[in-house]
């Protein structure tokens, strides 16, 4: 299977070239065009994965959907195009075990090796980082590709980093994570417009969003008449 | 040469230079005071580390993930497994014991504080929930009291109709005619002017007689035929009315209102509110006003014979008559059986009395005796 991204990183779509047999889990929605030689299965659970029901409502509870669409081709030569939901970059990131925590909602699409479940982050990271409390836990072995709002653009990790709040995309899970002050004092993090931050600490790879969507929700909405 | 490892193996994984990506899963082993990482995939590398010269360290996104370093930092293996630990404790033989001893510490310290946070939320969930409770049923009751006084009217028409009882008397009857010129009487110094009071005469041998919300009263014939004067019906009658005045019946009500009930009023769905209040009448009005309200009907009924000149003594005459006839009929008492005692309720309406202005109090012209012989 190959892969190709087209017009990154405003409005990232993905090609992917499959061969026969070759299969690729997508979020439900996600595909744009096909060639007629794929068939598409719609189910609760990873392919060939445990689950069903249970995992498919804690995804839910991660901003993921319930259902998840998994593409096989049935002849050789078959080409899929998929895109996120909202104008913005895709990543690729290849997985040789261990674990990927991906925000709720940027999980696109994996292929087979890769197992699709719910992580809760704790009470903290919901109340301050302005992200869900439920993060998606992809891991296992095979290809992963993410998307966000904005460009993605990706750190190695080694010792510390800090990340504003809201720009975190994905993160392995050799990574701790916590959320503190921007500056010294409080009031001078808030002062600063940065307000909370999350701290990164260890060694891994750390996938990050230039824009998130809340912001430009704050800057639009008094805009908008009310209905 | 194949090295024997031990009998336990372990997913994990390992950072070094040369795995391309840096980063790569793998399964753990130790042995001969080694700890082992083969990769996972094609081609598999191997890595190893003396267990003499792992730095451990705990971290990861679930803050358990032991990590064992080389010295220079250049090799990395890390395993969330539950056992690892101890295996690793196990194989190196007590020489890793310093560290592993203060992770262990890390976490337990980790596990206090989550069940510390952890109570002290289901504290503050309890709490929510009591004050929520609570206030619920507070702000239903004092909304309830603001309520107009049709609603009691509702609430008592529907208990009305719906209650079991005994023949109603013609309102030509002479025992009705004399209850209801003496509703009139006292009508005009009720507390709420506009309350339509209705007066119905049942027949039914005990003396009883009870008001539901919104004005509607029933004297039992047995409370006719038993009274000694006018004046003292006027008494029994002047004690209900006060009920319907001081709204007893919707206080009742309220108090025995669900937090279902409370809410639906606090929505403004009073229908529900009447439905209750007219099984809530139904079933323990007649019997179960609190003795302060009692009371509190005994002093504002005081007040209205005062105020119509009637002696509020003819009051206090009936509690005694029933003190002397408790002896005999003690079935037949259900009007003063949850009623205060009758010494004090005697001495408290005496008590009140002389508060009230001084007038003079003229008797009332109603043949009693005709009533009681027509009945």
């Amino acid at each position: 299977m190959r892969h190709q991204m087209l017009c990154q990183p405003a409005a990232t779509a993905l090609r992917f070239e499959l061969e026969q047999g070759e299969s690729i889990t997508c979020e439900v929605g996600a595909m744009i065009a096909m060639t007629t030689g794929l068939t598409v299965e719609t189910t609760s659970k990873s392919r060939g994965g445990s689950g069903g029901i249970i995992k498919g409502l804690k995804r839910m509870f991660s901003g993921e959907s319930f259902f998840l669409n998994h593409f096989t081709a049935q002849r050789p030569d078959q080409s899929l195009l998929i895109g996120p939901t909202l104008l913005g970059d895709c990543v690729h990131h290849s997985m040789r075990g261990g674990t990927m925590i991906v925000q709720g909602s940027s999980w696109l699409a994996s292929t087979p090796g890769i197992e699709i479940d719910t992580a809760w982050q704790g009470f903290s990271s919901a109340l301050f980082s302005g992200k869900s409390t439920f993060w998606v836990k992809c891991s296992g072995g095979g290809e992963l590709y993410l998307s966000s709002y904005g460009a993605i653009h990706s750190i190695e990790v080694d010792g510390d980093y800090t990340i504003d709040t809201g720009h975190i995309v994905a993160f392995e899970d050799t990574l701790e994570f916590n959320i503190g002050k921007a500056s010294r004092s409080l009031i001078g993090s808030f002062l600063g417009g940065e307000g909370l931050v999350c701290k990164f600490h260890g060694q891994g790879k750390l996938y990050y969003q230039s824009h998130t969507l809340p912001s430009l929700g704050a800057l639009l909405g008094p805009k908008l008449k009310a209905k | 040469m194949a090295m024997p490892t031990s009998r336990e193996s372990f997913q994990g994984g390992v950072f070094h230079a040369s795995i391309p990506g840096g980063r790569s899963g793998a399964t753990l082993s130790i042995a001969r005071g080694e700890l082992i990482a083969d990769t996972i995939g094609e081609p598999s590398m191997r890595f190893s580390i003396p267990l003499n010269q792992c730095q451990i360290d705990l971290g990861g996104a679930s803050g358990r993930m032991v990590f064992c370093r080389t010295k220079d930092g250049s090799l990395t293996i890390f395993c969330e497994e539950r056992n690892f630990a101890k295996e690793l404790d196990f194989q190196s033989g007590g020489a890793l014991a310093a560290p592993l001893k203060q992770l262990k510490k890390g976490l337990a310290a980790d596990a206090n504080r989550f069940r510390f946070w952890l109570a002290i939320s289901a504290l503050a969930c309890a709490l929510l929930l009591f004050v929520g409770y609570f206030g619920v049923l507070w702000t239903a009751k004092t909304a309830i009291r603001a309520l107009p006084v049709s609603v009691d009217e509702k609430i008592g028409s529907m208990a009305f109709s719906g209650m079991e009882m005994g023949r109603k008397l013609d309102a030509n009857h002479p025992a009705s005619r004399l209850v209801q010129e003496i509703v009139d009487k006292l009508k005009p110094h009720a507390a709420i002017p506009d309350l339509k009071f209705k007066v119905t005469v049942v027949e039914d041998a005990d003396i009883n007689a009870f008001a539901l919300p919104g004005g509607q009263i029933v004297v039992f014939t047995g409370l006719i035929k038993e009274a000694k004067s006018a004046e003292q019906i006027a008494g029994v009658l002047a004690h209900e009315m006060s009920h319907a005045t001081l709204r007893h019946g919707i206080e009742r009500v309220s108090q025995s209102l669900g937090i279902v009930a409370a809410i639906q009023i606090m929505v403004g769905d009073v229908g529900g509110l009447v439905a209750l209040g007219a099984q809530v009448a139904q079933t323990s009005i007649l019997t179960s006003y609190s003795r302060a309200s009692e009371t509190e009907a005994d002093l504002e009924g005081a007040r209205m014979l005062n105020a119509a000149k009637i002696d509020p003594k003819a009051m206090a005459d009936f509690f005694e008559m029933l003190k002397e006839k408790m002896g005999d009929l003690p079935d037949a008492m259900a009007w003063i059986s949850t009623h205060p005692q009758h010494e004090t309720r005697v001495q408290n309406i005496q008590n009140h009395e002389k508060k009230l202005p001084v007038i003079q109090y003229e008797p009332l012209l109603l043949d009693l005796k005709a009533a009681q012989d027509a009945l």
